[in-house]
């Protein structure tokens, strides 16, 4: 059984008469275990199919079951919830909270649960440990580099240990080395842990390190590379 | 428990936008301290004019005159005002004061009876320093109600001199009576002596009556008013309450005035703390749009929210209600008017007024952008971020 199972997908946003699809009519499975990357023109759908994926926005139409939940049946509150044990978000301009350490970056979605502080504090340095920037805990993000600050939003996406890890352009705003690193750390964490990535990407280079690659057009998959 | 965690995240914020958030305490504290001063004058003027159902005292002052140098009564009318039923006691006094008109540091002088001082005085007070029997063995001596030596700085056998009266301190006593406690009294001979303006010996300036039930305040005095008529000085007889709010109107009225600028101190803590709140929410608004992809409720961020503007409003508040508390305790002032005085109470009951009514009113001005952080959603934060 795939871990995400999406059928018919359809998303309408509404900007005062007019209409817009950026999801029509969209089926897609993911394995469990996949390493897929997701290509396609801009306004192709893509990160409308990534927040759908991320519970951040609900589908229109269709049905969209990942781990055997229906993403578009929970409640808002139960959707927050779920979202913050299953999924993992990078995006390309990292979104770190300014304010905040590194370290307080990273526990910031472990607050929502109940673990001890120690706990807490043991997940947290093995999430950044893992990205290699364990050393750089105490910093804030205006003190990091692009590829640091980006290995510090990786960390704060897998320190739940999500089902599914979705990375939007994660390479985007990177030079060529910090955006290798990034990609070999990606790579790692899908090898070591068997975490599930969906990464959005226009760099085919980026997506050449995926498993798969998926082209989006009009809101519907083009083709599949296997 | 998971409100008390993320709370830490919204404490960051304050505390790691420290120029922001210290231009927002400062408003506030400024505004709360404004707040605390003018609610201790009106608890001061209240506790001065609010006549209660235990007062007893009346004061018998001359007819149509309103102020201690203009009103000149016979010392002998005491004897006659002690026949009338329901009069417990009767006190000639004669008043200097330094300045006639409202200020804030007054010197009242009243020269009274030794008799009344063990009678009436005596019983109501405990003596700090000095003793009534030092007091009792000197001429020029003064006891001194402890707001007024405290104002001045006078301890027990310091001489100090105001409105021409030379005296020594034989005392300081502390007293419930806020005229008590703000005035020097002094052997009524003595001050008689050393006022000439006022008239020389056998002038008073007005009769402190105590009668034995509160009840028959309002008959007594007007027993009193009827006995002196048809005499050559007339009399008026209030309730020393009644006194004290018309001698200090014109403090009464700036009082009534100032709690309209109470209200606006608290309309500025709103302003403060929704323009704070609603500029960081602003800037915040990518933060937000996280926090929600991470998990966070509406709700929660609402909270959290909440929890800055209550924040703000009461550490502000409290830093400008004890500032203000800790002022008005170390500089004791007190509105004086023709010798009646009005303090301004430095009273921790105001200061835990204020203090709620200050995180309540940051709670109020934290709601609206509470909530609309609150119903940003993710998706529409990040693409507006």
């Amino acid at each position: 059984m795939p871990l995400v199972e999406a059928r018919g997908l359809v998303r309408i946003y509404r900007r005062g008469e007019h209409e817009i699809r950026p999801l029509d009519g969209l089926d897609i499975d993911i394995a469990r275990g996949a390493y897929l990357a997701l290509m396609g023109p801009s306004g192709s759908g893509k990160s409308t199919l990534l927040n759908l994926l991320a519970g951040i926005d609900r589908p229109t139409h269709g049905s969209l079951l990942i781990d055997g939940v229906d993403i578009g049946s929970l409640s808002r509150r139960a959707l927050a919830e779920w979202r913050s044990r299953h999924v993992g978000i990078v995006f390309q301009l990292y979104n770190l909270v300014p304010v905040l350490t590194a370290y307080e970056n990273v526990e910031l979605p472990l607050l929502l649960h109940a673990w001890s502080r120690r706990e807490r504090h043991r997940r947290v340095t093995t999430a950044l440990e893992q990205v290699g920037i364990a050393h750089r805990h105490d910093h804030f993000p205006r003190q990091l580099s692009g590829g640091e600050e980006q290995r510090v939003a990786i960390a704060r996406a897998i320190v739940t240990e999500p089902t599914l890890l979705l990375a939007d352009e994660p390479t985007g705003d990177l030079d060529r080395t910090s955006a290798g690193a990034v990609l070999d750390l990606l790579g790692t964490l899908h090898r070591e842990r068997q975490l599930t990535i969906v990464m959005v990407t226009h760099d085919p280079r980026a997506a050449e390190r995926a498993e798969q690659t998926r082209h989006m057009e009009n809101g519907r998959l083009a083709e599949v590379h296997a | 428990m998971k409100l008390l965690r993320v709370l830490r995240f919204a404490r960051l914020q304050l505390q790691r936008h420290a120029l922001r958030t210290m231009l927002a305490l400062g408003g506030i504290a400024v505004a709360m301290l404004l707040w605390t001063v003018i609610r201790s004058a009106e608890l001061g003027v209240a506790q001065a004019t609010e006549l209660t159902a235990l007062d007893t005292k009346l004061i018998v002052y001359r007819q149509n005159r309103y102020c201690p140098f203009a009103s000149q009564l016979p010392q002998h009318y005491a004897s006659a005002i002690e026949r009338i039923p329901g009069v417990r006691g009767v006190s000639p006094v004669k008043i200097v004061v330094s300045n006639c008109r409202a200020s804030l540091d007054v010197l009242t002088f009243r020269g009274v009876q030794p008799e009344w001082v063990e009678r009436n005085l005596a019983p109501g007070i405990s003596m700090i320093d000095g003793s009534v029997d030092a007091w009792k063995a000197r001429g020029d001596a003064a006891l001194l109600g402890e707001e007024l030596a405290a104002r001045r700085r006078l301890r027990a056998g310091d001489t100090f001199r105001s409105a021409g009266v030379t005296a020594t301190v034989a005392g300081i006593f502390s007293s419930e009576d806020p005229q008590d406690r703000n005035a020097a009294f002094v052997h009524l001979p003595f001050l008689q002596e050393q006022a000439k303006r006022g008239g020389s010996g056998g002038i008073v300036t007005q009769f402190t009556v105590t009668v034995d039930d509160p009840d028959r305040l309002e008959a007594v005095a007007r027993a009193i008013d009827a006995t002196f008529e048809r005499d050559q000085f007339p009399t008026s007889t209030t309730p020393e309450k009644h006194f004290v709010a018309r001698a200090a109107q014109d403090v009464v009225q700036l009082a009534g005035f100032a709690s309209w600028v109470a209200l606006a101190a608290l309309v500025a803590v709103f302003a403060l703390v929704a323009n704070a709140l609603a500029l960081a929410m602003q800037a915040r608004v990518r933060d937000t749009a996280v926090l929600e992809v991470l998990g966070y409720t509406g709700p929660l961020i609402a909270w959290m929210t909440l929890f800055e503007g209550l924040a703000l409003a009461f550490v502000g508040g409290a830093i400008g209600a004890v500032a203000a508390w800790a002022g008005l305790a170390f500089l004791r002032p007190a509105f004086s008017a023709e010798g009646a005085v009005i303090e301004i109470v430095p009273s921790l009951a105001v200061v835990g007024t204020g203090l709620a009514a200050s995180a309540l009113v940051g709670v109020l001005a934290a709601l609206a952008p509470a909530l609309r952080a609150a119903s940003l959603g993710a998706a529409q934060a990040l693409r507006a971020g």
